[in-house]
């Protein structure tokens, strides 16, 4: 008895679609940038697992992830670079008033 | 005695512990008590991971997400000190308009992915020299471009959090 490949997708849809939602709603720059941490650790559930279960010998599916990861992390420090110098510009982080990124 | 059950126990936990994470990032109004859940989800993921036989994207996803991502927000969260306003979180705009969003979006992939129950697993043990193999050959040059974009989001990260000299500003705007 072990868990389906169904469960864990649905796990990483739901995952997924939390912090899809989260982006969509929350207005907090530096909250924004969590959720989209979360959507992208949902992808690399639902990657994982079908590499896991579908995949031949090789781990191409866990490859990808390693790759999500330099990604996430590319992204978080460059988001907050770009998050930390607007709020220096002036000291907001909600995204509605944050209007105009010149410098 | 067979420990048949204990898999789907742990995988029900963890699955508890990852949705509850993400709601809780989503729902807290208190920016550090959400930073803190996300590191929580994250470490349910790898106990995920663990549980699908990736015990080497487990370790990758407790030093990147859990240590470094992590801290990164949390520092984020230190220097900006404005939380959300909490009476506008869920009744604002935007609100109604995301929910038939990832309502749209969300029903056919629970369709899709329940659909998905016949696979059977591959027998376990380590990834690591599977991975190792695939990272060093098919994708050594994709592997090359992300250190690429490491150093490049390093060096763009510096130079926009980089304090301007006032010196070095007022003999710019002088020229």
């Amino acid at each position: 008895m072990t868990v389906p490949l169904g469960a864990y997708i649905v796990v990483s849809a739901a995952l997924f679609f939390i912090g899809c939602a989260g982006v969509l709603v929350r207005r907090n720059a530096v909250v924004i940038l969590m959720c989209v941490e979360l959507m992208l650790n949902a992808a690399n559930l639902a990657l994982v697992a079908f590499s896991r279960k579908y995949g031949s010998i090789d781990e191409r599916g866990s490859v990808f992830v390693i790759f999500v990861f330099v990604i996430a992390a590319a992204e978080v420090a460059v988001g907050l670079g770009i998050i930390l110098s607007a709020y220096r510009n002036r000291p907001v982080v909600d995204v509605d008033e944050i209007h105009q990124m010149r410098g | 005695m067979t420990f048949d059950f204990v898999e789907p126990v742990i995988f029900a936990l963890l699955s508890i512990g990852v949705i509850a994470g993400g709601v809780a990032v989503v729902m807290l109004s208190r920016i550090t008590a959400a930073a803190l859940l996300m590191a929580f989800t994250f470490l349910c993921m790898a106990g995920m991971f663990v549980l699908l036989g990736a015990e080497t994207i487990a370790l990758f996803q407790v030093l990147i997400y859990v240590g470094a991502i992590t801290v990164l927000i949390l520092y984020g969260v230190m220097f900006t000190k404005f939380g959300d306003r909490p009476r506008a979180l869920f009744f604002q705009r935007q609100t109604p308009l995301a929910a038939v969003f990832v309502a749209a979006v969300a029903i056919p992939v629970a369709i899709i992915g329940l659909s998905f129950t016949s696979a059977t697993s591959r027998p376990g043990g380590g990834d690591l020299v599977a991975l190792a193999t695939s990272v060093f050959t098919d994708f050594a040059f994709p592997f090359e471009i992300a250190s690429v974009l490491l150093l490049a989001a390093m060096v763009g990260a510096i130079v926009l959090t980089k304090r301007e000299d006032p010196e070095e500003a007022a003999l710019r705007r002088r020229r």
